[in-house]
């Protein structure tokens, strides 16, 4: 406040409370010492020049990244068919030296080339001319890789029939009927779609069988390209449909699994030893091919990732114990990595397997058995408890309601009754364990040493009171006197005198 | 103790050309039951003992295949081993869908086996209508003659009174096996084969037919063949 009054003494001149820019108004120290008026159109101009200055800059930033964009895009334009799926904008980054207006209009050019395309998707003659327009738009969304793939199967497809000619015709006219005719079907219950599919089998074989006399061999590899053509066309709309039940068992399945999560190895008795480098390997691939099968369109594609996710899971059993796997050792393996894997949409797979594979390959031959077994293992996770784990109902509750974990085996749960060591289920784990034990043995010998410490400090604290003890008892037993002391003057008193010689006299010699 | 189950017909020839000729093949699933232990694999094993000499080594014993030759037909095995262990029994039934023939073996030298096996019984039989599946008992590990627990006669006696049929085999020592293969396939193409569309037809891969040249088994020539 004294200062204020102090300024405004100083101030009191007026020329410098005037306008700086000098136009006779009063200036503010507020507006720079300019007036209003003056303020306001220096403002303006400063922040003109602040806009300006930006706008520069966003602009050269953005030729940069449009250069950036452009040589990117050569690399991207070569392998857009694979890289083009996980694009959630269709033709952002593809689409780089393009400015928004054309960017607009491919998206336009786009959406008319997907309804062109539902308009003639039943028909395989178009196929190539869509081959050449997909080189021409790289702005693959997720839809159109779908369809990308179907018209890949449809030239496969149409290929295949090329071989066989005349009957090749007849067949792909049937089955683009078919699928024209199912789509008209769309409400139709799951069971009744799997009904329609097979009679469609059924009835294509028996004249496949009639044209080629019998011989089973071609007939089955027709049937092969033809249950693939048309599983790949329909698999969108009878995948899962909405009529059944299907997504939500697939959730329930996979809440299960996940509150299984605590399941080891051990518990279900399986002879794999993830210790083995080579087994461990042999487990993440099957784990790895189970999780594959629900990215497959076509029943016999997924029944292949089965069969592979089966192989590498004897090849482990194989190496753990040295002898040819049996079903004893299979299944609880195989229940294992579903458990592992948790496959996505588990359910909704084996149901679309069931409904529209061929039923020959699912009761009999390898395929079916390895699928038959996948069955198995889903529906004893379904039932899974206490006692198919070898566990007490109480301890099975704590695991599931997430009370205790086998993995950290504190002091209380009691091992004695599942195990005698702490389940090892894999190298990480172990590691982790190890740590664990070297950590715990760390900080036991850190007590014991803070233990030592304390008594030491103890001690160090009792010493100097018992020296202190000591010393006051010896002073206690030997007091100190204080005995007069005797001032001896070597002059006064000279009380032995007497026995001292007599003084030395000075004698004179006469000589 | 196989004395009793001499059915092999003694005109047995060996043949190696049996392709040659126009047979259909037949595909024949057959389920082995039982409980854990009891030598489900290593009767898988056997069966298919021969024809896996020349290959690769098996990883797994749980799906083989055997080709048998019968006089008017081959008859290709699919033998699918099942887990034994009791816990997996409530999803055994998915197994033996569809099976043409199924072995329920037990272990002579454990009663309780033989008693769970009459348990799988039951359950194959409400499953399946009477003539659609080949049901065979099986008295395993014949080699344990001291140690014997279920005689011969009582699974003959379960045998007939159940309508099934029945051997003793050992697959330790091979006793009785390469029998019980044969009577099985004349058995289900007896029963089966005669059915119209009782078996789905096998057409034979090249990989089988390599196979079946090479390795001359004596399983081959169960049935003469004349010229």
């Amino acid at each position: 406040m004294s200062q204020r009054t102090e300024r405004r003494g100083i101030h009191v001149d007026q020329s410098d409370l005037l306008c700086k820019k000098g136009c006779g108004y009063y200036g503010n120290a507020a507006w720079q010492g300019l007036c209003s008026k003056c303020w306001r159109e220096e403002y303006q101009r400063v922040r003109q020049k602040q806009i300006q200055d930006d706008w520069a800059l966003a602009e050269k930033l953005q030729r940069e990244e449009e250069a950036a964009y452009a040589s990117s895009h050569g690399a991207q334009t070569q392998s857009h068919p694979q890289s083009s799926a996980p694009q959630p904008h269709p033709g952002h980054a593809s689409m780089g030296p393009f400015s928004k207006f054309e960017e607009k209009k491919t998206n336009e050019k786009t959406r008319k080339v997907t309804t062109v395309k539902k308009f003639f998707s039943p028909s395989s003659r178009t196929a190539p001319k869509k081959e050449t327009q997909e080189g021409k738009t790289p702005s693959p969304s997720i839809s159109r890789h779908a369809s990308f793939e179907t018209d890949q199967v449809t030239k496969d497809f149409v290929d295949f029939l090329k071989n066989l000619q005349k009957p090749g015709r007849e067949i792909h006219k049937q089955c683009r009927a078919f699928i024209v005719n199912m789509s008209s079907k769309k409400d139709l219950s799951a069971d009744e779609l799997s009904e329609c599919v097979q009679d469609f089998y059924q009835n294509m074989a028996d004249r496949l069988m009639s044209h080629f006399k019998g011989s089973s061999e071609s007939v089955e590899q027709v049937m092969d390209q033809v249950e693939k053509y048309i599983m790949t066309r329909l698999y969108k709309s009878v995948f899962c449909p909405e009529t059944t039940d299907d997504e939500k068992k697939d959730l329930a399945t996979q809440k299960r699994i996940r509150a299984l999560h605590w399941v080891t190895i051990q518990m279900l008795c399986v002879s794999m030893d993830e210790e083995i480098p080579e087994v461990s390997e042999n487990v993440v691939k099957a784990i790895t091919d189970v999780i594959e099968m629900d990215s497959k369109r076509v029943p016999r594609d997924k029944l292949r990732c089965i069969t592979s996710c089966s192989k590498h899971i004897f090849s482990a059993i194989r190496i753990t114990k040295n002898e040819p796997a049996s079903a004893d050792d299979f299944l609880p393996a195989l229940i294992y990595i579903v458990l592992k894997a948790n496959p996505p949409r588990l359910q909704s797979n084996i149901q679309y397997i069931t409904r529209f594979c061929n039923p020959s390959r699912l009761m009999t031959g390898e395929d079916g058995y390895y699928f038959t077994n996948l069955c198995c293992a889903a529906a004893f996770i379904e039932k899974l408890d206490a006692q198919s784990l070898n566990l007490s109902p109480e301890e099975f509750e704590r695991y599931m309601s997430g009370q205790a974990s086998p993995r950290f085996n504190s002091s209380e749960v009691d091992w004695s009754q599942t195990g005698p060591a702490p389940p090892v289920t894999n190298p990480v784990l172990a590691q982790l364990n190890h740590n664990l034990e070297l950590l715990s043995g760390l900080s036991s010998r850190q007590e014991t040493l803070m233990e030592a410490a304390q008594s030491l400090q103890a001690d160090l604290l009792s010493w100097p009171e018992g020296v202190q003890r000591e010393v006051n008892n010896i002073l206690e037993k030997y007091p100190l006197e204080i005995l007069p002391r005797e001032v001896s003057a070597i002059d006064a008193n000279n009380m032995d005198n007497d026995n001292l010689p007599p003084p030395l006299t000075p004698q004179v010699f006469a000589g | 103790m196989g004395d009793d189950h001499q059915q092999v017909p003694g005109g047995a020839q060996l043949h190696r050309n049996t392709l040659s000729r126009p047979v259909r093949t037949f595909r024949v699933k057959m389920v082995l039951l039982g409980s854990s232990g009891v030598g489900k694999s290593s009767l898988a094993l056997r069966f298919v003992k021969d024809e896996f000499r020349n290959t690769s080594p098996t990883v797994g014993c749980a799906y083989l295949t055997r080709v048998v030759h019968l006089n008017h037909a081959t008859l290709r095995f699919e033998i699918w081993d099942t887990a034994g262990q009791e816990k997996y029994h409530s999803v055994t039934p998915l197994y033996y869908r569809g099976a043409h023939a199924a072995l329920l073996v037990y272990d002579i030298s454990k009663r309780e086996t033989f008693i769970r096996a009459q348990v799988w019984l039951k359950e194959l039989q409400t499953h399946y209508i009477p003539g659609s599946t080949v049901i065979w008992l099986v008295g395993n590990k014949g080699d344990l003659e001291e140690v014997r627990q279920v005689s011969a006669q009582e699974g003959q006696n379960l045998a007939d009174e159940k309508g099934l049929l029945f051997t003793e085999t050992s697959a330790l020592s091979g006793e009785q096996i390469s029998e019980l293969l044969l009577d099985v396939a004349h058995r289900v193409y007896e029963c089966i084969g005669a059915q119209q569309g009782g078996l789905s037809e096998w057409q034979e891969t090249p990989f089988v037919h390599m196979h079946h040249r090479n390795t001359s088994n004596p399983l081959a020539s169960c049935c003469k063949v004349g010229p």
